[in-house]
């Protein structure tokens, strides 16, 4: 279980998060979504305390978090926007010193390499150097160094930030996976498509705060299932219906080009926030 | 544990840039030897100018060596490939991680200040290297090992490590005690290069190597640099806010 109390971290003058206060329970599929600049970064470096909160804390199963507590952190794994990699070194090393770094025996390591290599479809690669992997390569080692040490909670910050639909269908698969197998997992995204589809409760941030928290489904219900998007001058103009007769009844009062369509969380953002995702 | 992975982490590193990492700490101090102990041939303080310097430049090389396989290391892995924050991310204790570097940089120093000895063992110069002269030179490199992950942590950007070399490193390179002694410069400058760690290193070593009786009070300063270099770092990676 994950807690974050009125946790607020500044650079300068400038508020990154806000006095977020958050409980993800064990075993939850958690998203933050926002757009870039929202926080959640910050958020996750906090939770991965490379940032040191300016006030307020979390706590890992009633535990305090610091970065002397190395019995929360064995718990912990995240994989990082950035690579956040030793480019000179090759796939092998990476892992071994990830297993290292986190006291695994080097027998172990090795074993789980294996596995996980096959798994992500890297085990002829392996002998390359960082530097010379494509994106997509780096992303699926980063997700091997992250499961190799078999966490309880996996910390994913835009996970699938620049990869290509089909790999990122492949890392929506194997993160359900894992969630089904009792992962922990918190995942933050700007693509509104991979939160409503992974995730079973998310917290719309922006400005460093959190606006609200709910499931995606139920997030929707409250601002009403259907839309209707009404073109005019100055853009598009959606409003919302909990009833699909009241969103076809509206349709046929307006004159002009309009369409009936399902409400979405982007809908949802754009309504508390006034800001488009993506 | 802990200690053992950087260490793992660092011999890695040595393997795979081992022609790169010897030729490095091999070209500077050679030229040296070269040009002020074969080219300009002179005397210091009544012995061949050589064996003054042959103490000097193994001192400084372990300085060098030291500092260079912490300092740009550590800065790349921090602010370039962000390989850094696995280890703050692991449960790794951070003070493991810092003791790691400093005993893997001090070993680097004390590889490259072993190739400046090798290289001049077949001169016959009379200079003894011994276990104590082995350990201050240990000491050395920890000092500067420690300085490294200092200014590592203070650069803001990949520049400012050659930056510190150049306004302190190679200074001290030059006025430490390695290519002449300390008691020649004005007072009130000489109390102070003479207490910086380089200068304490190559008059204990040079002391050694020539018989001299040597003032071991020299090992307690480089200890005490040690304890505060140290202290600083580690002060850095548990308590600063943005890593």
């Amino acid at each position: 279980m994950i807690e974050l109390f009125h946790l607020t971290k500044q650079f300068d003058q400038f508020t990154a998060v806000d006095a977020i206060s958050l409980r993800i329970e064990t075993g939850e599929f958690f998203g933050l979504l926002g757009p870039n600049g929202a926080g959640k970064t910050t958020t996750i470096g906090m939770l991965s305390t490379l940032l040191l909160p300016t006030s307020g804390e979390i706590r890992i199963d009633g535990e305090l978090l610091t970065r002397k507590r190395q019995d929360l952190k064995r718990k912990v794994s995240v994989i990082t926007q950035e690579y956040s990699m030793r480019q000179d070194m090759d796939m092998d090393e990476i892992m071994e010193y990830q297993g290292r770094l986190y006291f695994m025996p080097v027998r172990q390591i090795r074993a789980r390499t294996e596995e996980l290599f096959a798994f992500a479809g890297l085990t002829e690669h392996r002998r390359k150097t960082i530097r010379k992997l494509s994106g997509g390569m780096k992303r699926k080692l980063m997700v091997c160094r992250a499961l190799l040490t078999e966490p309880e909670i996996l910390l994913l910050d835009e996970p699938t930030a620049g990869m290509d639909a089909i790999s990122r269908r492949q890392m929506w698969s194997l993160l359900r996976q894992l969630n089904e197998k009792g992962l922990t997992i918190l995942l933050t995204t700007h693509y509104i498509e991979e939160a409503q589809s992974l995730c079973g409760r998310v917290a719309l941030m922006n400005g460093g705060k959190l606006n609200e928290i709910n499931t995606p489904s139920q997030l929707i219900q409250n601002l009403g299932a259907y839309a209707v998007d009404e073109l005019l001058e100055d853009g598009i103009h959606s409003r919302y219906f909990h009833e699909r007769a009241e969103a076809i009844a509206r349709l046929s009062s307006l004159s002009g080009q309009c369409t009936l369509r399902d409400t979405t969380l982007e809908d949802v953002f754009v309504e508390q926030v006034g800001k488009r995702l993506s | 544990m802990g200690i053992i992975t950087i260490l793992w982490e660092k011999w890695r590193e040595f393997v795979r840039d081992f022609s790169r990492i010897t030729m490095a700490a091999l070209i500077a101090p050679l030229m040296y030897l070269i040009v002020f102990g074969w080219g300009i041939r002179t005397t210091m303080n009544g012995m061949p100018y050589l064996n003054f310097l042959i103490p000097g430049v193994v001192a400084l090389t372990t300085m060098n060596g030291s500092f260079n396989a912490i300092a740009q290391n550590l800065n790349v892995q921090r602010l370039y490939e962000k390989a850094f924050d696995q280890v703050i991310i692991s449960p790794t204790p951070l003070w493991q991680f810092i003791a790691g570097q400093i005993l893997a940089g001090a070993l680097r120093g004390l590889y490259a200040g072993a190739i400046i000895l090798l290289l001049v063992w077949p001169i016959e110069t009379g200079l003894i290297f011994n276990g104590l002269s082995i350990l201050i030179l240990f000491l050395n490199g920890a000092v500067f090992s420690a300085l490294g992950i200092v200014v590592s942590f203070l650069a803001r950007n990949h520049a400012d490590v050659p930056r510190f070399s150049n306004y302190f490193i190679m200074p001290m390179a030059y006025l430490c005690n390695t290519f002449f002694s300390t008691d020649r410069i004005p007072h009130g400058a000489r109390e102070f290069i003479a207490a910086l760690p380089l200068s304490q290193t190559s008059r204990m070593v040079r002391g050694i190597a020539t018989k001299e009786p040597v003032n071991l009070l020299g090992i307690l300063i480089l200890l005490a640099y040690l304890v505060v270099l140290t202290g600083i770092g580690l002060y850095f990676v548990y308590k600063k806010k943005n890593l």
